[in-house]
């Protein structure tokens, strides 16, 4: 059952590895950097050892590949908030001005602001927004599992996570 | 959509990004919904950037925190009713302060009927393994130990017996990833950690993102949050945990093949110089198990480790035909 779905999954690799290549050299600008998110795609499908149960197969390789990449601004975004950290603890405070030990901190300072614009924002929400973005969001629950917890419908969840995230994208620069 | 109304000064192709976004990560988009997406991208140069702004958006949001609104949230109660509850049931049934070597026995038996059967991987005293889930998560298991995965269609589901293993967990939303460890389940959205279970001892260490921890018997429980830096740990039947810093490096450095201790007592080196070499390794008498260690242990062979061992603890090494056996140096 494992090969079987795996072998399927290859399968439709394959098949629509040209479609892949074309689609990732649209998002990241560079038919290169898309053919080597490709190949990853297929490295990480060749590695596979656990079970599979993936009933959308050409879906799933489209969204492995864009978490691939979410996966990679992760990484470079953490090197802002890491330098953010730094920064909190070798800043010197001089009434409300901050004395930084280094000029080049700006990117952090700039991701720790955004991050406080961030949970600001947050609580802005409706309370039922609010309660649907932090299950999904922060708690890993599914749209099918919110709507199930919350009593509401699977559209209604979408509405709630499409309000939260205009909301958001509205109040940040 | 038709009815949703402009946010004054929202642009619409910010909109149109959000809704694409969302409907992507539902989990019920088809290969078809993804070529449309492409269409939509392809429409004008202001898509892809209102996109990618949201995806930076998305990822930022990993770090933000949002105050919770107390008591009516019974996520894992009725989240997910298929698997959680019927897990619970069967493991509040058995006795709610059942040792998690119980649960663990019986565990295949209580995995719901609907989902796949769990895999099983083990490691022998010495072996490391690393596994690579259908999901893309790492998972680096550590010597002697045992855990079972079960990846279903509404969650990822690992259950601990004696382990140590460090996790790097893909990120997706619409299959949260769950552990059970002992009394204690631990939950991930997506980030990378260490977590030991050994003698009826949890302990988790964060490296990248943020993790959480409730009772397992208590699932609507107001969930500990772990984030980077930080330990957690917690002794099975007792209702206490504590979260104090850590360096995370500690926790993961036995993936490089060392040991570091900061104050820790020498029956847990002794513990893990057992796991690490398959030689039983033992203190002689409770005076010595108690004994504190701080160092850095390079595991590269069993003697040179046991020497070292001698030389920075007050310690004197001894073999014998059942294993290795360590004493208390006299004062003076």
């Amino acid at each position: 059952m494992d090969r079987d779905g795996k072998s399927a999954l290859i399968a439709t690799y394959l098949e629509r590895r040209a479609d892949l290549v074309r689609f990732f050299t649209l998002r990241l600008r560079s038919s290169s950097a898309a053919e080597d998110l490709v190949q990853e795609i297929y490295v990480r499908l060749a590695s596979v050892d656990g079970l599979s149960d993936i009933q959308n197969p050409a879906a799933y390789l489209y969204r492995l590949g864009s978490n691939l990449m979410l996966d990679r601004l992760r990484g470079q975004r953490r090197t802002a908030h890491r330098d953010a950290a730094w920064l909190d603890s070798q800043t010197t405070r001089m009434g409300a001005h901050e004395v930084s030990p280094e000029p080049s901190a700006e990117a952090a300072v700039a991701a720790r602001q955004r991050l406080a614009q961030l949970n600001a924002a947050l609580t802005e929400l409706g309370a039922q927004t609010q309660r649907v973005f932090r299950m999904h969001k922060f708690e890993g629950l599914s749209h099918p599992e919110v709507a199930q917890a919350l009593g509401i419908s699977r559209s209604a969840v979408e509405k709630h996570m499409m309000q939260a995230l205009k909301h958001l994208l509205a109040r940040l620069p | 959509m038709s009815g949703e109304r402009e946010i004054p000064g929202g642009d619409h192709a910010a909109e149109e990004a959000a809704s694409w976004f969302v409907r992507l990560q539902g989990g019920a988009a088809t290969g078809a919904d993804w070529l449309a997406f492409e269409g939509w991208l392809q429409a004008a140069p202001a898509h892809a950037s209102a996109y990618e702004a949201l995806e930076r958006l998305w990822v930022d949001l990993d770090n933000a925190t949002l105050v919770r609104d107390l008591g009516d949230c019974p996520v894992m109660r009725s989240a997910a009713p298929r698997a959680v509850n019927a897990n619970r049931r069967a493991w509040i049934g058995a006795g709610a302060a059942l040792a998690a070597s119980l649960v663990l026995a019986a565990g295949v038996g209580l995995w719901p009927a609907s989902h796949v059967k769990p895999q099983i991987f083990r490691t022998a005293p010495g072996q490391t393994r690393q596994i690579t889930l259908a999901d893309g998560t790492h998972i680096r298991l550590n010597a002697a130990s045992e855990i079972s995965i079960s990846l279903d269609r509404d969650a990822r589901r690992v259950r601990m017996a004696d382990a140590e293993a460090v996790f790097d967990v893909t990120h997706d939303p619409a299959r949260p990833f769950l552990i059970a460890v002992g009394d204690r389940q631990v939950r991930v959205v997506g980030t990378e950690f260490n977590l030991r279970h050994r003698e009826g001892m949890v302990a988790l260490t964060v490296r990248r993102g943020v993790v959480e921890v409730r009772p397992v018997d208590a699932p609507q429980a107001q969930p500990t949050r772990v984030a980077v830096g930080q330990q957690l740990a917690h002794a099975e039947g007792q209702s206490a945990q504590t979260l104090s810093a850590a360096e995370p490096d500690a926790a993961f450095a036995w993936t490089n093949g060392q040991l570091i201790y900061r104050d820790r007592p020498l029956s847990e080196v002794a513990g893990d110089l057992t796991r690490r070499f398959g030689v039983p390794v033992r203190a002689a008498d409770p005076q010595t198990a108690a004994l504190r260690f701080t160092g850095v242990l390079v595991t590269d062979d069993e003697a040179a480790v046991l020497r070292r061992l001698e030389a920075f603890a007050p310690v004197t090494a001894s073999r014998h035909a059942d294993g290795v056996v360590l004493r208390r140096k006299r004062a003076g």
